[in-house]
């Protein structure tokens, strides 16, 4: 399937498209309406020496019609100058034709044996080869002046100039035109730039809750653009409710649960008949069944919600405050080694879920110390845009053999029974961390026990 | 030693209650968030144990607002919702151990026992006094290496002036730790306890401060600890 085109790309092209043929267009009319002009301007001039002719004529001077180029213009005079006239009489039976000097020799040819078509005041005009072989524009009437005779009237011009003008001014026309164009199209660029700006930010600000970043959109937005970034935010605000929704839900339901198990486990512990061992039983099995499917039911919950982002630091250092207090007994060291602040791309219930878990684990195996420390993992992959960060749970412990690690790992997997505990602990951990695009390892820890270490995005 | 029980399951309110008075503890009970802070607000508990999910007032908001008002008493929390993140929220709100349901009932035994040792500065179940040795695990009294049989009541005062060796204890103190709110408290049954005692116990380790109450204190430290009077 072909991606579709963006909307900036769209509406680039489209503007450019648009502009070009109006650019086209706009050139096109202004050349021929430019070309009509010149052409008009030429007949009018010639138009003005043919009725002086006619008028000369129809005065019935013979001197004058010998010589009507009385005209004042030189241009007449000079030999292939590129302006002539010339008076043919039609009704003497003979050649009697008169031409400018301009003419020399030559002859205009008659565009009523050219085909040239009469205009409703008898004027003919149209375009020759000239006596230098030069383009010529003739305009051309027969007038009758009764005994005077009939002449036939022709008056040219050279059309060299009128074309050097029309060609200097279209080229004038074309770079304006295109510089025009240019513009044309850098603006466009700015507009769709500047357009859609809004939806560049709008953008920004769904990328910044999806990694967390934020928990809203909060730019200011056009009014148009508004109500989208408001039922976003709404969206967004549903689906944080749904998950509070489902986890008290989930709350709820573990304490409807646990207290009548509580008080079943209790009742039949003071039971002495040999159902109720079997009953305690069962309930154990119903409790660890319990929870494993509720930390799953709260996991599912909480699955691809976005916009959430947990400060790890303090949680670290909350989960240890009460580490201390659980193992007080035992008199645990808990030593915390971390140089920067990382931010959790994920919920702060899973994260204290999962280093719970572990400190739990290590406080019980420990003999005088835990160490909870966390790093950065470096980005090898650099087309891998999500970072990491590693919490390793350290204690100096028995320690896990190479072989046992995975049986750990597996749900329910108590590789020592003499230890409290469901068997989950590990088994949950690990769970999480995938869900998360995480893993979970575990190692040997330099101090003689078992190294834990979780690795989990961060933003 | 007294202790309060805040639990709104009726039935599992009343196994816990049981469970306590069997080991030797007096103990008063609240269904609800409300009178159970008022009691644990008004009544010199040594320990309570309340559940978090609770009507009227969260047991969390109760802890809370005891540790507002400077009251120390220690802590035992129940919560169905064992997530480490309700268990860091218990233990900063205030709480000194947690037991998360379901439980068996010696669980909870033993953590108030612990408690209460904690509380009283004690490292072991076992508190000794010269030839006195209450074993708090399982309810004995051993004087010179023999068991000596006690009633509740007599367990009960033993008990609490063992926590609380060394230190003058005022009849008032006694009748407010031994017995619960319903109990019918008169000063004299003390005297007459602590004069069961020591005829049962046969060794001269609680000695009569007068005018203040009583001080439990092993012979050979006899002369070094008792206040002057």
């Amino acid at each position: 399937m072909i991606a579709a085109r963006s909307i900036a790309s769209r509406l680039f092209f489209s503007a450019i498209v648009w502009s070009l043929c109006l650019l086209v267009c706009t050139g096109v009319v202004i050349a021929t309406l430019y070309r009509s002009s010149l052409d008009r301007s030429l007949d009018q001039r010639l138009n003005v020496y043919l009725r002086a002719i006619v008028a000369d004529i129809a005065a019935g001077s013979d001197e004058a019609r010998g010589e009507p180029g009385q005209l004042g213009e030189p241009q007449f005079q000079l030999p292939l100058s590129g302006l002539y006239w010339q008076i043919t009489r039609l009704d003497s039976g003979q050649a009697d034709i008169k031409s400018s000097r301009s003419l020399s020799a030559s002859k205009l040819p008659r565009l009523a044996d050219l085909g040239f078509e009469a205009d409703a005041l008898g004027v003919r005009s149209g375009n020759v080869v000239g006596p230098a072989g030069e383009k010529i524009h003739i305009l051309e009437r027969q007038i009758d002046v009764g005994d005077d005779g009939v002449f036939l009237i022709q008056i040219a011009a050279a059309t060299e100039d009128s074309e050097y003008q029309f060609t200097t001014f279209v080229i004038y026309l074309a770079i304006t035109l295109a510089v025009l164009g240019l513009c044309l199209v850098i603006l466009s660029a700015l507009q769709v730039r500047y357009g859609l700006r809004p939806l560049h930010v709008l953008q920004d600000e769904v990328r910044a809750i999806r990694r967390g970043e934020s928990d809203h959109i909060s730019g200011v937005f056009p009014e148009d653009m508004r109500p989208l970034a408001s039922e976003l935010n709404l969206m967004i605000g549903f689906n944080r409710e749904i998950l509070e929704r489902a986890r008290t839900q989930v709350g709820n339901l573990a304490h409807a649960l646990k207290t009548p198990l509580s008080v079943i486990v209790n009742e039949m512990t003071q039971d002495q008949s040999s159902s109720s061992d079997k009953v305690v039983e069962q309930v154990q099995i119903m409790r660890r069944q319990l929870s494993y499917y509720l930390d799953r039911a709260r996991t599912a919950a909480r699955y691809n919600v976005i916009g959430v982002s947990t400060e790890i630091n303090p949680l670290i250092e909350g989960l240890v405050r009460t580490f201390e207090k659980i193992f007080r007994d035992k008199s645990l060291q808990f030593d915390i080694i971390m140089n920067e602040n990382f931010l959790f791309r994920g919920e702060r219930q899973d994260f204290e879920e999962m280093i719970g878990n572990l400190l739990d684990n290590a406080g019980k195996w420990a003999a005088t110390a835990v160490v909870i420390s966390v790093e950065a993992v470096p980005q090898s992959d650099l087309h891998n845009l999500n970072h990491y960060f590693i919490v390793h749970v350290e204690d100096d412990g028995p320690g896990l053999p190479p072989d046992l690690r995975n049986t750990a790992l597996l749900r329910g997997g108590r590789l020592d029974e003499t230890k409290p505990g469901s068997g989950l602990g590990l088994s949950i951990v690990q769970d999480l961390a995938r869900l998360y695009g995480g893993s979970l390892e575990l190692g040997q820890s330099a101090r003689g026990g078992l190294r834990a270490s979780v690795r989990l995005p961060r933003i | 030693m007294r202790l309060l029980v805040i639990e709104d399951d009726r039935d599992l309110n009343r196994q816990i209650v049981n469970a306590l008075e069997q080991a030797g503890y007096a103990v008063d009970r609240a269904y609800d968030g409300s009178e159970g802070y008022f009691l644990g607000e008004t009544e010199p508990y040594d320990a309570i144990i309340l559940d978090i999910g609770l009507p009227q007032k969260d047991g969390l908001s109760v802890l809370e607002d005891w540790r507002k008002a400077g009251i120390k008493i220690p802590v035992l929390l129940l919560t169905a919702r064992d997530r480490w993140s309700d268990k860091v929220q218990g233990f900063d709100a205030g709480a000194d151990d947690y037991v998360a349901k379901p439980f068996h009932m010696e669980e909870v035994l033993a953590r108030v026992r612990a408690l209460l040792r904690r509380s009283t500065g004690h490292a072991t179940s076992d508190l000794i006094c010269g030839p006195v040795t209450l074993d708090t695990r399982a309810g004995r009294v051993i004087v010179n290496g023999l068991h000596v049989k006690l009633t509740s009541h007599e367990y009960r005062l033993l008990a609490y002036m063992m926590h609380h060796a060394g230190r003058v204890i005022s009849r008032t103190e006694l009748i407010d730790h031994l017995y619960d709110q319903d109990f019918d408290r008169d000063s004299n049954t003390i005297e007459v306890f602590v004069g069961r005692l020591r005829k049962k116990l046969d060794v001269d380790i609680i000695q009569t401060v007068r005018g203040l109450g009583y001080i439990l204190i092993a012979p050979e430290a006899d002369n070094k600890s008792v206040p002057s009077v």
